[in-house]
């Protein structure tokens, strides 16, 4: 027994992945989705389509609006209402604004607009895949409460559906969790050793 | 029988409706009054003596039943060691909560009566300012309700 325990023990949990990239840049996974500006009255949240991506089976095909340039940080003056809406939490902030992916300005007028930014802190390991299911998800969950109102409470029973997404993606395995993160505390439950775990542990490529 | 205490047996004198409930158990006189006769007998009261207000209060009676709004009052004077208290609760109906606001007798009562409001629902009438002052003001529904259920936000329940 003493000879097992030398192994590197995650291997056996389905929920780590040592991330052997370094990365220079930190990515940041934006999506930007559009709404209808025909409205019939001011408070509701309509959609407009623009279809730009394949659609992957049983997936809500994503709408992301096209990047605009110029785009100047603007605050919500007086005169705009004074509204800043938001929902944040550790991997999910969404905001109803437009914000630029590479230079970040934001600009606030255009609240007909909500802005995802998944895991800022990169606390798991994203693939172009993975990301596209939480953007599906959260185009269906947009459509879903299209016709409320414009707040952020409902800002936040968006973002708190994609954070329950986002652990059950976790709990199937299709993401894990970064070993290279600054912060490493597990946030979504500690790795757990799997149901079909027979005993035989793989050996460290 | 209700017990009645002094100022009880005051107000019965001089003809304002009104139910003894008895003391509660530090021996405060407690009364309960319906929320049209609020008004005027908070401004009995004050002039019988009852110059603080020492705390606003309210809870839900029953899931489905009233709404209380409680008010704790008490004389404050020089030299005495025991100050008169009483407490006052007005019921309101769930379905129509509208109690007359007792700002404008102590002004300590605003910012509770606020409370009140946000966390139950019950709408004072003739505060000056009667908006959220805990919850944010986008919220939908009176938390502190018996029969309000949260939604099933992520950070209440998984959240480390």
């Amino acid at each position: 027994m003493a000879a097992t325990s030398n192994y590197m023990a995650s291997t056996s949990f389905s929920m780590l992945r040592w991330n052997n990239n370094n990365k220079q840049l930190k990515k940041r996974n934006f999506l930007v989705s559009a709404q209808q500006p025909q409205v019939e009255e001011e408070e509701e949240v309509v959609e407009q389509r623009e279809e730009n991506t394949k659609q992957a089976p049983a997936m809500t095909p994503l709408r992301p609006v096209e990047k605009q340039v110029n785009v100047q940080s603007k605050n919500m003056g007086r005169e705009y209402g004074s509204q800043w809406l938001s929902s944040t939490t550790r991997h999910v902030r969404i905001f109803a604004a437009y914000i630029d992916p590479e230079t970040c300005e934001f600009d606030q007028t255009q609240t007909d607009k909500l802005t995802l930014i998944l895991d800022p802190t990169d606390e798991f390991v994203w693939t172009d895949e993975t990301c596209n299911k939480v953007y599906s998800i959260f185009q269906e969950l947009i459509d879903h409460y299209e016709g409320a109102p414009l707040t952020e409470y409902t800002l936040r029973l968006i973002g708190s559906d994609i954070e329950h997404y986002i652990r059950k993606l976790l709990y199937e395995g299709e993401i894990q969790y970064n070993m290279d993160a600054r912060v490493l505390n597990f946030s979504m439950g500690k790795p757990r050793v799997g149901f079909n775990y027979n005993g035989q542990m793989q050996d460290v490529k | 029988m209700q017990v009645q205490g002094p100022l009880s047996a005051w107000l019965v004198k001089h003809g304002i409706i009104h139910r003894s409930l008895g003391f509660d158990y530090r021996g405060i006189e407690t009364l309960q009054i319906k929320p049209e006769d609020w008004d005027s007998i908070a401004v009995i009261l004050y002039v019988y003596g009852y110059n603080y207000l020492r705390s606003q209060c309210a809870y839900d009676v029953a899931p489905g039943g009233l709404l209380a709004s409680v008010y704790h009052l008490t004389r404050i004077e020089y030299g005495v060691d025991q100050p008169e208290e009483v407490c006052i609760k007005v019921f309101a109906s769930r379905r129509n909560p509208r109690i007359p606001s007792g700002f404008w007798v102590w002004k300590s009562v605003d910012f509770q009566e606020r409370e009140s409001y946000d966390m139950l629902g019950i709408s004072y009438d003739n505060h000056p300012r009667l908006k959220c002052i805990l919850m944010p003001e986008s919220w939908i529904g009176w938390p502190l309700r018996k029969d309000y259920i949260a939604p099933n936000f992520y950070e209440i329940q998984y959240a480390h």
